[in-house]
């Protein structure tokens, strides 16, 4: 039963096991790409963490300057599956419902159908979620009125009560699908305080024009928070993702107690054995108890990373990022 | 003539007897014997333990795979197939697990003796903790919201009853808990801003025999920690993991969930009761006891519905009934349960989203820490110090022992209305480290702590004591490892195909201990070499 599952621990060292959707873990050589993120909520129970995570962002394409959109396309589509909600409704009839809603509605429940002064909120109403787009439900409320609770009938076609149904589906299930949620404008901090706090902390390793010259134009904000936070490589789910980043390579350096020893790309380490590859591409893994006197020394470029998590306040994140933002 | 319709009579009375194996009832429950594992805990305590001493500290070292079994299920789910059901074993058949499906198999060989499998109509089918049997029933949920009931023999479907609207996107994952003639079934769900709330359900018929609402109502205590009756009926507070029962004072403790929308605070200023905190219910009735708050308006989704524990202990000399949740906020608390007061508060982990505590030990939130449009770091992330697995206490020790997480997010706010809805935020996940913590009960200092030699953290396993001076539990790296409960010294492991996903558990049979874990979608079974 000593069976290790070695590509599944690199790719947790080296990508982090914390994205891995839990119990689908691929069994993918050391060379293929890392696992895909799932999105949140996969790994725990009806909740989200940090064992499931969409990227916050993922890489600008091919070095625009303009800000791509947030995180790939398929994120949305993506939560909508993991959450089991069903088909977007057809655009065209969202767009001439919601011109009838704005129209008829809005003065009492709000243009985005999230209550107003006098009207409920309809994104969560019981009725909306049980009419699913098909104007069934809604119907009765449109035709009949509720005297009882002020709202008069209205006179509207079949056709244009499906279309003010499409709607709401579209706005119930923008709401539901976090998936779909845009992260707004987090380039607020001072660059200039930014400036200050990296040439302490961080020009020992990294430089503006060095390593990180263009940094900003190679991803869009949230992404660039995420990774100077800890750069590890996060693969969007459903995309092949960036290729292994050298620099962020865990090494290791194993000595026998012969005196012989071996360094390389760390493949695998847990309580119980280590494993590397050499340069020159060869394989070795030891088992701790067997090789009394073996010394393992794993050395992780990131680590700095890791120990000034606890250091930064929100304001230092933000005049980081806002400093590393003027590096396009 | 007579004799033989007297015969037929007798034949009759004889037929449950024929059809069905020896039935669980109520009564076993109460008082587990060593060759059953009848309820999601073991027995009412939540203690995990077991007092079973076969596999101990000093053979441990020679357990052996005795088989292993591979659910398969024939469905695509996006969420992989993994057991994080606690398999029951009752008069040598396990019950177990995975969305939809459930399974018996021969707790000796591990054999299949059935496969149900529900025709589903939607819903998360993140996970599923298990099945509870009343009698010669099974009952378990479904993630379209059913309660369903098996005939546990055969796998015969008896009936199923709604116990949550899939329309406002609940989802059904937790394991039902069976005290006396009460199926209690918690549900789950927090995509729209609906209420939580626990029922019992009769084990019959399935109707609701009670029904407790995680909020309160207009007018009644606690709806002063709401701004309003929309905010107060959108209030989330999901109980998906089965609590716990004290006999003695006839109550129940269960755990709630985070209060929604789930990341935005604006809409719901105050402390948002009942969520986020432990509540003491009477079964037969449904009435709350008393409550604790362990997180106070949540931003971060730090359910408190991680499983409180209970057990007698002594503080300052005085014996006391108590309770103990590791809470996913990353404070692990001590209450005595007869009242509800508290005892012990103490971070289990590293964390920032709390300034401290207040004179009843309840965390303080730190306003700068909640999620904002331009992101706030914090630890831990979202998924918590520990999550769903469940934890064990070990009476001999005294020792409280969890898979924990030191990790960090970034969470955003997204919807920065006066009227956010949904999540309204996002979090992203940057950094975690797993371990083991051992935590004093007196004091919730950590007496041992065993950092898992992999970087990043994982969703943990569930965690077994027993009174062989042993703890099992996994690291994410896939290894099913026994520790020396006193000290947390490794006395051996087995390397699966999976981490371990859900809680061990253990059991007698024919004189053989054996130890159950599952990972992924495999179900091994260890015992000693004959």
């Amino acid at each position: 039963m000593n069976k290790f599952k070695s590509s599944c621990v690199l790719a947790a060292l080296i990508f982090g096991t914390t994205l891995f959707l839990a119990g689908q873990e691929p069994q993918v050589p050391a060379s293929n790409p890392p696992p895909p993120e799932p999105p949140a909520g996969a790994a725990n129970g009806p909740h989200p963490g940090p064992a499931a995570q969409l990227p916050a962002s993922g890489p600008r394409a091919g070095g625009a300057t303009k800000p791509a959109a947030q995180g790939p396309p398929n994120r949305a589509a993506m939560m909508r599956k993991f959450l089991g909600i069903g088909a977007p409704p057809d655009p065209a009839a969202v767009d001439r419902g919601q011109k009838l809603f704005v129209a008829n509605c809005a003065f009492c429940h709000g243009s985005t159908a999230n209550g107003g002064a006098t009207g409920p909120d309809l994104v969560r109403s019981v009725v909306v979620l049980h009419d699913q787009g098909t104007g069934k439900d809604i119907g009765k409320v449109v035709l009949n009125g509720r005297p009882d609770k002020g709202m008069p009938k209205f006179n509207m076609t079949e056709a244009q009560i499906k279309d003010i149904a499409a709607f709401l589906l579209s706005r119930t299930q923008a709401a539901a699908n976090r998936g779909s949620y845009e992260i707004q404008n987090i380039v607020t901090g001072d660059a200039k305080a930014g400036e200050t706090y990296f040439n302490a902390h961080c020009s020992s390793c990294h430089s503006p024009s060095g390593d990180l010259a263009h940094i900003a134009a190679k991803y869009d904000p949230v992404a660039l928070q995420s990774r100077f936070l800890y750069p590890r490589d996060r693969r969007a789910f459903g995309t092949e993702g960036p290729p292994p980043n050298p620099k962020s390579e865990i090494t290791v350096k194993v000595t026998l107690a012969s005196g012989q020893s071996y360094e390389g790309r760390l493949d695998h380490i847990d309580d119980f054995s280590v494993a590397l590859v050499e340069p020159s591409g060869e394989y070795h893994s030891w088992l701790l108890d067997a090789e009394k006197g073996i010394k393992v020394e794993v050395h992780n470029p990131l680590q700095a990373h890791a120990d000034m998590l606890p250091e930064y306040t929100n304001a230092d994140m933000h005049n980081i990022l806002a400093y590393l933002e003027k590096l396009k | 003539m007579k004799l033989n319709r007297i015969s037929f009579l007798l034949a009759l009375l004889y037929v449950p007897a024929c059809l069905f194996g020896q039935a669980l009832t109520p009564a076993t429950i109460l008082h587990p014997p060593k060759d059953t594992w009848p309820t999601y805990n073991g027995d009412y305590s939540g203690k995990r333990f077991s007092q079973l001493t076969q596999i101990n500290s000093t053979n441990v070292k020679d357990l052996k795979l005795a088989w292993e079994y591979q659910a398969e299920t024939g469905d695509s789910n996006p969420f992989g197939t993994e057991i994080k059901a606690t398999p029951l074993q009752v008069n040598g058949v396990l019950y177990f697990t995975l969305p939809d499906h459930v399974w018996a198999i021969d707790a000796r060989t591990g054999h299949q003796i059935w496969h149900y499998k529900w025709k589903s109509q939607g819903g998360i089918h993140i996970g599923n903790r298990g099945v509870g049997i009343y009698n010669n029933w099974l009952f378990f949920e479904t993630p379209d919201d059913h309660l369903v009931s098996l005939e546990k023999d055969t796998g015969k479907f008896r009936w199923a009853v709604q116990i949550a609207d899939l329309a406002q996107e609940y989802f059904s994952t937790a394991a039902p808990l069976v005290i006396g003639n009460h199926i209690l079934v918690g549900v789950g769900g927090d995509s729209l801003d609906v209420p939580g709330f626990l029922e019992a359900r009769d084990p019959e018929t399935g109707a609701v025999q009670w029904h407790w609402d995680t909020e309160p109502k207009p007018g009644q205590p606690g709806s002063e920690t709401w701004p309003n009756t929309d905010a107060m009926g959108h209030g989330g507070g999901m109980t998906w993991i089965s609590g716990t029962y004290d006999p003695e004072l006839n109550l129940i403790y269960w755990g709630t969930g985070n209060p929604n929308p789930v990341h935005a605070g604006q809409g719901r200023k105050g402390s948002n009761l009942w969520t986020c905190s432990i509540v003491a219910l009477n079964p037969d009735t449904g009435k709350m006891a008393w409550y604790y708050q362990v997180s106070p308006h949540d931003t971060h989704d730090y359910d408190a519905v991680q499983t409180p524990v209970l057990f007698d202990g002594v503080i300052d000399g005085h014996k006391r009934k108590l309770l103990a949740q590791a809470s996913r906020n990353g404070y692990f608390f001590v209450l005595d349960r007869t009242n509800g007061k508290h005892i012990v508060t103490a971070p289990y982990i590293d964390l920032t989203w709390s300034k401290g505590t207040d004179a009843n030990g309840a965390p303080i939130p730190n306003p700068d820490k909640e999620p904002k449009p331009d992101g706030a770091l914090v630890s831990p992330a979202s998924g918590g110090g520990t999550n769903w697995p469940p934890p064990s206490f070990d009476p001999e020790t005294g020792l409280f022992y969890v898979n924990a997480d030191y990790s960090f997010s970034v969470f955003y706010l997204t919807d920065t209305s006066a009227h956010p809805e949904g999540f309204a935020g996002r979090d992203a996940g940057i950094w975690s480290q797993s371990m083991l913590k051992a935590i004093d009960y007196k004091t919730g200092r950590i007496r041992w702590s065993h950092k898992y030699r992999v970087e990043e953290g994982s969703e943990g396993s569930g965690v077994l004591t027993t009174a062989g001076k042993l703890v099992f539990s996994g690291d994410p790296a896939g290894n099913l490892i026994a520790f020396e409960a006193a000290t947390g010294k490794i006395l051996w492991h087995a390397g699966l195909a999976s981490s371990v996903s859900n809680g061990p558990i253990t059991y007698e049979l024919d004189g053989r201990q054996y130890l159950i874990v599952a990972g992924g979608p495999t179900i091994y079974a260890f015992t000693l070499p004959e």
